[in-house]
């Protein structure tokens, strides 16, 4: 900030003097020499690209330090993580873990052209020796035309269900993300491509493109459905694509749409050479909606999916197990859906109590080939029952507690606290 | 589906039409100048709220976060006065402009909106819930305002504003 701007700055603000004002003399001097020393300081630092100032800051609130936004030119940290306690009630077990913490960069580089990304660290360790994991989640860019009209390209995610676009602690309901989206709906479930989105009309938003798609070569978890297949991003097989497509219409309290995701899979054996040839074509479709009155706040949604060829995907596995034991059925089918309800029965500033019930189902169709002794798991068919209560101590974060209850897997019937935030 | 050139025409085709068809119009939904003009039918000099240090410390509780500002800039008659505020949603500015008459919310219009998402903060089904909207003790508004699924942080910011309008209106008619 130059020597001219610091007189401009005194001037506008001499200028402004006659006009109404509620300060004193002394306070408004004050202000004054406090704009000076925050524009000296401001002067003194190098330009960074991200203290581009707004077109409009300055002239409606004399703003100074813009350096919060994401002006052009400029990159913001974004991010979100969540802490879980389970103790298991049949074994008596009990764990603690950094479920996930997730960061990630944007960019400005102008007024259309936009980078987000998030990068995932689950499990608090990453090497060899740990479960722990880390990836990209998301790097994509965004050239946005007008609200009707975004062109997206890069690592994003598919816009299938509620939770998989909409995975930040504080914005669900209870410790552990709902099991339909995630053995149903791979949350979070991302693909590399290209798409057009946007919002046209009132609250009606698209979103369509051309991705990637899962490798059934690569399936390698019995109850998870297709979820073990997916590719992420990682030198992912791309003979076979996918084309997506999602409608949702926004109003405030209201949320309907739906989501349908197609292609096929079998990526000609790239993965499992007995999958040559195999088109193994995966549709996964959903439908879902929100609606809050007053405190009332329901959700429900219910998705589906079939793989084709899912005999020979079997066969696959079963001649690439290491071990007969190590095989196991492919997913025919895919199903489920849940109902939740909750009741907002304090809010109070930042504090905002709401306890809530989910109920789901999942029922996981496997391809059984009896002679190879491969048969449906049973704890494909699951009924879960969740009672709980977010507890938002300010709108990003959240204290969470529930208790659930399995009706086929008895193993995982558990008492669960959590902690989670988003920034 | 396999890969196929056509494929790749189609899809610069889909992303060029989308751009041709898109062009006509940005993120600026209205000029601050053009709303205030709008407001008063022409624009009058502006005047300016000194935030004093109790102001201050009284915006930073609404807002969650120091003011940007030590001035703030408002256009006034002899029962309206309009605020032109700027609040981040997730991670960009969203610029506002709030009617303040009598202490109440007239009307919101969001003047720029720059996030990829949640554009629906601007439509009139969102905004009109800020209608004869005011300040409850605690400078809370009277009224829930109901949130847009996936906008969640740009509806929250439209609320600090709201309340920041009606914040600095009641200070400015001491």
């Amino acid at each position: 900030m130059k020597k001219s701007n610091l007189a401009l700055a005194l001037a506008a603000a001499f200028a402004a003097a006659p006009a109404l004002g509620q300060a004193t003399v002394d306070q408004k001097l004050q202000i004054l020499q406090q704009e000076i020393d925050d524009l000296k300081a401001q002067a003194r630092r190098p330009a960074g690209p991200g203290q581009q100032a707004s077109p409009y800051s300055l002239d409606y609130s004399s703003m100074l330090d813009r350096s919060s936004g994401l002006a052009n030119g400029g990159t913001n940290v974004v991010g979100y993580g969540e802490v879980a306690y389970g103790k298991f009630r049949q074994s008596g077990n009990a764990t603690a873990d950094l479920q996930r913490f997730v960061f990630g960069f944007n960019h400005r580089f102008d007024e259309r052209l936009t980078f987000h990304s998030e990068i995932e660290i689950e499990h608090a360790v990453v090497s060899s020796a740990d479960n722990g994991e880390a990836a990209i989640e998301q790097a994509w860019l965004n050239y946005k035309v007008s609200d009707a009209a975004n062109v997206k390209g890069g690592l994003f995610l598919i816009p299938v269900g509620i939770l998989n676009e909409m995975h930040e602690p504080p914005t669900y309901f209870g410790v552990m993300r709902n099991q339909v989206e995630t053995r149903i709906i791979p949350t979070t479930w991302r693909e590399l491509g290209a798409g057009v989105h946007g919002v046209v009309g009132e609250g009606l938003s698209y979103d369509v493109g051309i991705t990637t798609n899962f490798d059934s070569g690569k399936l390698d978890e019995r109850t998870t459905g297709i979820r073990s297949a997916h590719q992420e991003g990682q030198e992912a097989n791309a003979r076979n694509l996918a084309v997506y497509g999602a409608l949702n219409y926004r109003r405030p309290g209201l949320l309907m749409g739906g989501g349908v995701f197609t292609g096929n899979t079998g990526q000609n054996g790239a993965s499992n050479p007995a999958l040559q040839g195999v088109s193994a074509r995966l549709t996964l479709w959903d439908v879902h909606a929100q609606y809050r009155i007053a405190r009332l706040d329901l959700q429900a949604l219910y998705a589906a999916g079939t793989l084709g060829d899912a005999d020979k995907v079997t066969a696959a596995i079963l001649a690439a197990a290491p071990t007969p034991a190590d095989a196991f059925a492919a997913p025919k089918t895919l199903k489920g859906g849940y109902v939740q309800a909750a009741y907002h029965v304090y809010k109070q500033g930042n504090f905002d109590v709401a306890p809530f019930v989910r109920y789901e189902r999942i029922d996981i169709k496997q391809q059984e080939d009896p002679a190879n002794g491969l048969l449906q798991d049973p704890n494909n068919i699951e009924r879960i029952k969740t009672f709980g209560v977010n507890f938002w101590v300010h709108p990003q974060v959240v204290l969470k507690a529930d208790i659930q209850r399995y009706a086929t897997d008895k193993s995982q019937d558990r008492f669960s606290l959590g902690l989670g935030f988003m920034f | 589906m396999n890969w196929r050139p056509r494929h790749s025409l189609a899809l610069l085709t889909l992303a060029l039409g989308t751009v041709a068809a898109g062009l006509v119009r940005g993120e600026v939904h209205q000029e601050p100048d053009a709303f205030v003009a709008e407001v008063f039918g022409s624009r009058p000099a502006p005047k300016v709220l000194w935030l004093t240090k109790d102001i201050q410390t009284q915006a930073a509780a609404i807002l969650g976060h120091p003011p940007a500002q030590l001035r703030q800039r408002y256009w006034s008659d002899s029962h309206r006065n309009v605020w032109i505020l700027e609040e981040i949603g997730k991670e960009e500015l969203i610029t506002a402009g709030f009617v303040v008459v009598d202490g109440r919310i007239d009307h919101v219009r969001v003047l720029v909106y720059r996030e990829s998402r949640g554009q629906e903060v601007r439509y009139p089904s969102f905004l009109k819930q800020f209608k004869e909207a005011k300040l409850a003790p605690g400078e809370r508004l009277d009224r829930e305002i109901d949130g847009i699924a996936g906008a969640t942080l740009s509806v929250a910011a439209m609320e600090r504003m709201a309340r920041l309008a009606l914040f600095f209106d009641r200070m400015s008619r001491k």
